[in-house]
């Protein structure tokens, strides 16, 4: 074989790899838009035919709407709290020096390595214990609470990135130029990290609007979208569940796009900006 | 960077660290204190009540059936990590040295998919692998006999369902160690007359090592908690660790006893991460003066 056909054989099986991924972690999900158009019951190639009815259906389903309510209120909530408590936790961890810290930067990682049924049920026993003790039952913010334990590590993660390649020499200059701290961090701290903790709060959101795995520990009687899915599909499955997640996908994709292009942005300006570090 | 040491003292620390620190010892540390507590209660009549004993753990420990699950989950999530590892390193291998001036948009399909409602997502591999699913009826029109794939309902059809919520994560430690290997070393080794696959396994795969270890690390906790996929796409036919700790909580309405299973998946997976934790730190100090 000759060098040359080696190298493109090789970039071929590489890149063909990524193609492959792409299409396994997107078979499922084109799967479920092409169902739901179909005019038929059962869920079974080929597609008889194009209708929209199941998406009728699907929002006319009583308890569809509070579901998306609820899955909303907790995402917008959980969203709030994992990003305020990300960004902080993510300039503690990367730009400060202070006891404990390697203690503080444990405890704040570890629900991200945690199967998250099992931080599911071991907040759930919290949770049963102390509602006993209180008087209280699992609900929604229960929920809210679960969802911020989980999805804090993420948005500090996330954020992290972003003051990491952060050019603290501005913050000096706007110092000598006799800002207080408020002000050097209204006007040069916050819009500096800004695309990271608008993309981390994106991820929150999304994070949380799709849990299962806390939710359904955490929620006690309430739904959300996904338990709404779960137990429908647990009984039999339906082309509004196809629809669902067709419906599902559009707001959730340009928020993904424009958080990263943003992002993503802002980075290459910083690297742009920094000498070479 | 300029880094800051900071006192305890300093109001500025504490509003940056003491709320998000309270809310995981509060909702994270004492639960799971809370979890071991349980273990030594019993319940009487659907009811705990609390009395201290090792009945859970006598029970536990003498029950076979609770450890064939455990090693079946086990055993699970270790075929689990090699097939993430696996997909995932040619793929992150490509994105860092093959498709640099696409990986914004192969990045963001990537988190996208990630980030789509997981319920959903196994609702649609119902769809593929169900016996007159999408799989199955694409390979008929290419040909193969009809309903080949007999995949739902079974661990095979568990076990993609797991790799395909968890190789994201091993995708992107592996990139991430990647691209920082510095490229120099790489064309060092082409000068010396190494070869690209010699390059590769003495420069390339030890430097990649950190990525490596750690996506196949996360791999193995978080699939430990497999819940969705043993249920719905494996049928329940082969049930794993998830599935027994919803039965005594749900079922059985036995706190101590979910509890005691849980901490024991937990203690696995803590244990899988202090040894690796041990021996990437063992294994730094060499790895530093070869680099």
């Amino acid at each position: 074989m000759s060098p040359r056909f080696k190298n493109i054989l090789l970039d071929t099986l590489l890149i063909g790899s990524v193609l492959v991924l792409l299409l396994f972690f997107y078979a499922p999900i084109i799967t479920l838009v092409a169902f739901s158009f179909t005019s038929s019951r059962v869920l079974t190639l080929p597609i008889e035919g194009f209708s929209l009815q199941w998406y009728g259906e699907l929002v006319s389903r009583p308890d569809f709407f509070p579901a998306v309510l609820n899955s909303a209120v907790v995402a917008a909530i959980s969203m709030v709290f994992a990003t305020a408590f990300g960004t902080a936790g993510a300039v503690a961890w990367i730009r400060y020096r202070f006891r404990l810290q390697s203690v503080f930067r444990a405890v704040t990682f570890a629900p991200l390595l945690f199967p998250q049924l099992l931080l599911g049920v071991v907040m759930l026993l919290w949770f049963s214990v102390l509602g006993n003790w209180l008087g209280f039952s699992t609900g929604l913010v229960t929920v809210v609470i679960g969802h911020v334990v989980y999805i804090t590590p993420f948005a500090l993660v996330i954020v992290a990135v972003q003051v990491y390649g952060f050019d603290d020499t501005l913050e000096d200059a706007a110092r000598d130029a006799g800002a207080t701290g408020w002000q050097v961090f209204r006007e040069i701290t916050f819009p500096l990290l800004w695309p990271g903790i608008f993309s981390a709060a994106i991820f929150a959101f999304l994070l949380s609007w799709g849990n299962f795995y806390v939710s359904y520990s955490l929620a006690g009687t309430a739904r959300t979208l996904p338990i709404f899915v779960y137990s429908g599909i647990a009984v039999g499955s339906s082309p509004i569940y196809p629809a669902l997640a067709t419906l599902n996908l559009i707001p959730a994709l340009l928020l993904v796009v424009t958080a990263e292009v943003f992002r993503r942005r802002a980075l290459k300006r910083q690297s742009a900006s920094l000498p070479s570090s | 960077m300029q880094i800051e040491q900071k006192s305890w003292k300093d109001p500025v620390l504490i509003a940056m660290v003491a709320p998000l620190a309270i809310v995981m010892v509060v909702f994270f540390l004492i639960p799971l204190l809370m979890t071991a507590v349980l273990t030594f209660q019993t319940t009487q009549y659907y009811r705990l009540s609390w009395t201290w004993n090792l009945k859970i753990w006598t029970e536990v420990f003498s029950k076979p059936h609770y450890w064939t699950i455990m090693l079946r989950t086990v055993g699970m999530a270790v075929v689990c990590v090699l097939l993430c590892v696996l997909i995932a390193y040619p793929a992150a291998y490509a994105m860092a040295t093959r498709l640099k001036s696409y990986k914004t948009q192969i990045q963001i399909l990537i988190i996208f998919a990630f980030l789509t409602d997981a319920v959903l997502k196994t609702f649609g591999w119902i769809l593929i692998l169900d016996k007159n699913g999408v799989a199955n009826w694409l390979l008929m029109h290419i040909g193969f006999p009809p309903e080949m794939l007999n995949l739902l309902f079974s661990p095979a059809g568990t076990m993609i369902g797991m790799v395909y919520n968890l190789v994201t994560y091993p995708m992107f430690t592996i990139y991430l160690s990647l691209v920082r290997i510095d490229r120099d070393l790489v064309l060092a080794a082409y000068d010396a007359g190494a070869s690209r696959l010699r390059t590769f396994f003495e420069v390339t795969l030890p430097l990649s090592r950190p990525g490596l270890y750690s996506g196949a690390v996360l791999v193995f906790v978080l699939s430990l908690g497999a819940f969705l996929e043993p249920r719905v796409l494996g049928g329940g036919t082969s049930p794993l660790a998830s599935e027994l700790i919803r039965q005594s909580f749900e079922t059985r309405v036995n706190w101590p006893l979910g509890a005691a299973l849980t901490l024991v998946l937990i203690a696995i997976g803590a244990l899988t991460l202090a040894v690796s934790a041990a021996l990437t730190l063992r294994r730094r100090p060499n790895q530093r003066s070869a680099a």
